[in-house]
């Protein structure tokens, strides 16, 4: 069986005053049903830009992407199948619309019923208790922001989730709570992931296997046993353990 | 006398739902040093940030014992004096940096703006100064980065555009809101280096928001742990193993580890008297 997201060959090029800005260069990877795939990597590196493409989100110029063995699509179908986290919450929520309103609209698009009780459900698994529900974007904490993105893209129950950052701007507390929700609906509903993080920890207790990036290339993949046992050979990557490592538990 | 003394700092949301207490009655004080104030999502550290430089929008209001920045009473400055300080003498690097900046100007225009405008610096140099700082925080092209919108910046990027801007002015204190939670290890630790050297060679007092425990052990000083609103806990950076607040105790293990097994995460128990 072929995996569920084949990227091959992917380039993203963007035009910034007339000079070309080559984001993604020719990278491949694939990831298959139920795996949970990380990104990790430089900052502008261009991991936001390859979840973005896959969402038709990015000037795409060469390559493909395709899911399930078909060409990734943008539209209504696409959006049940495959939903983004977005790294900055704060532009990726709409400044005028409540919480409740933010949690619901997927659900109206969609023709799902069950509103009050869905929103209600949805909030209880992120940590925020009714009293958030009618709260604009601003009324919110940074990391209380996140949760709702989180909440939103579980909304239409999708079966791949596009992870940029999830948890960065969540204390250890919340992390947690996030993470194993993750993972408990990742078992439960069978769930894909393609997860970036710049915490080696949380990718290590998330993913099967990472890409690492540099420069818009994937310089090196390392399964999550080879991780552990600091097999990387990148020199990149072994200065990201160690600093990572250096930053055990006290 | 201290750079900054805060006594019993409050803010509050009128809502419909009625009054959300933010921040309940925060005291420090802060020298030519690194404090770093940890604490849960929506505990109060940003709140607690924006009070300093009295930038609470209503409905949110600030009430304080006292406020004393470099014996000037901010409570009782007018917003003349406090608009006068914000941006050069106190900075504060926000939390969502892509939202701060102003989507519509290019980074180097904002960059250069309180250069040109304050300080009456000519375009040439200002644009120079600006591109060394986005040098000294690792931007790779600062030529394409000076032209380039916000939206067209990485998340990290764009976190550290905003940290060069508020460096720019040589603040006396800095207040730097998650200013690295996006970025990796390596960068990480060079814009560190930045903020360590301001604060020893020129003698910045830094309030470091962040809730990465591991990170403020080995780079702050000082921590305040936060708790809805409250401190409930002030640590030596380097002790937070002897943290006595099961808030803090249980936060260290929460955190996953390379090589961990991947069962369920440990959760906190909250307990009602923490918030008390
Ligand atoms: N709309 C755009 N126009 C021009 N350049 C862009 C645009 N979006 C992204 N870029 C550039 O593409 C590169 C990759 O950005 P991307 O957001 O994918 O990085 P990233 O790996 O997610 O980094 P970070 O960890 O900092 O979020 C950066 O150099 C960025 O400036
Ligand atoms: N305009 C507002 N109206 C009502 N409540 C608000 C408003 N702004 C903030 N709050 C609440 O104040 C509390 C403190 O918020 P603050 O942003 O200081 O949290 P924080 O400690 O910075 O959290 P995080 O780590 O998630 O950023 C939160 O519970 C938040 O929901
Ligand atoms: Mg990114
Ligand atoms: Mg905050």
């Amino acid at each position: 069986m072929s995996a569920l997201i084949e990227i091959e060959n992917l380039s993203v090029t963007f035009r910034q005053r007339g000079r070309e800005v080559r984001a993604v260069r020719d990278v491949s990877f694939s990831v298959a049903a139920r795996e949970s795939f990380g990104l990790v990597g430089e900052s502008g590196s261009g991991k936001s830009t390859i979840l973005r493409a896959i969402c038709g989100m990015a000037p795409v110029s060469g390559g493909s992407i395709r899911i399930g063995g078909a060409p990734a699509a943008t539209g209504r179908a696409f959006a049940a199948r495959v939903q983004m986290v977005f790294q900055d919450p704060y532009s990726s929520l709409h400044p005028r619309r409540t919480v409740d309103a933010t949690l619901a609209e997927p659900l109206a698009i969609h023709g799902r019923g069950d509103r009050d009780a869905r929103v209600l459900a949805a909030l209880g698994d992120v940590g925020l208790d009714a009293s958030f529900r009618f709260r604009y974007p601003h009324q919110l904490s940074g990391g209380q922001r996140q949760r709702v993105a989180i909440a939103r893209a579980l909304m239409l129950e999708p079966e791949i989730l596009l992870l940029d950052e999830p948890t960065s701007a969540l204390d250890a507390s919340v992390q947690a709570e996030a993470l194993n929700l993750l993972s408990r609906l990742r078992v439960e509903r069978g769930l894909t992931f393609l997860m970036v993080s710049h915490d080696l920890a949380v990718i290590d207790h998330m993913c099967d296997a990472v890409a690492v990036m540099r420069d818009g290339a994937v310089v090196e993949r390392l399964d999550r046993a080879t991780l552990a046992d600091g097999g990387a050979q990148e020199p990149y990557t072994r200065q990201l353990l160690a600093a990572s490592a250096y930053a055990a538990p006290v | 006398m201290s750079l900054l003394e805060v006594e019993d700092l409050r803010v509050t949301f009128d809502t419909e739902a009625g009054p959300v207490e933010a921040v309940r009655g925060v005291s420090f004080s802060l020298d030519r040093e690194r404090l770093a104030i940890v604490g849960e999502s929506g505990s109060g550290k940003t709140m607690t940030g924006r009070a300093l430089l009295r930038l609470i929008r209503p409905p949110g209001r600030i009430s304080a014992r006292r406020i004393a920045f470099d014996g000037v009473d901010m409570m009782a400055a007018s917003e003349r004096q406090v608009r006068a300080l914000r941006g050069r003498r106190i900075a504060m690097v926000m939390q969502d940096p892509k939202f701060s900046l102003n989507p519509v100007m290019r980074v180097g225009d904002q960059l250069t703006e309180g250069l040109r405008r304050r300080d009456r610096m000519g375009a040439r140099s200002a644009r120079e100064k600006a591109a060394a700082m986005l040098e000294a925080v690792q931007i790779r092209e600062p030529d394409r980065v000076m032209h380039a919108y916000p939206h067209e910046l990485s998340g990290g990027m764009g976190q550290r555009v905003m940290i060069a801007m508020m460096l720019i002015p040589g603040p006396d204190l800095l207040i730097a809101d998650e200013p690295t939670s996006a970025l990796d290890v390596t960068v990480q630790a060079e814009v560190l280096a930045i903020l360590d050297n301001l604060v020893r060679e020129r003698g910045m007092g830094l309030i470091f928001i962040s809730h990465d425990l591991r990170l403020v052990s080995r780079f702050c000083d000082r921590v305040l742990v936060m708790y809805k609103g409250r401190v409930v806990e002030e640590l030596a950076a380097g002790r937070l193993e002897d943290a006595r607040h099961p808030y803090t105790r249980g936060l260290m293990a929460c955190l996953p580890r390379i090589g961990g097994d991947r069962g369920p995460l440990p959760v906190l128990e909250r307990d009602e008297a923490w918030a008390r």
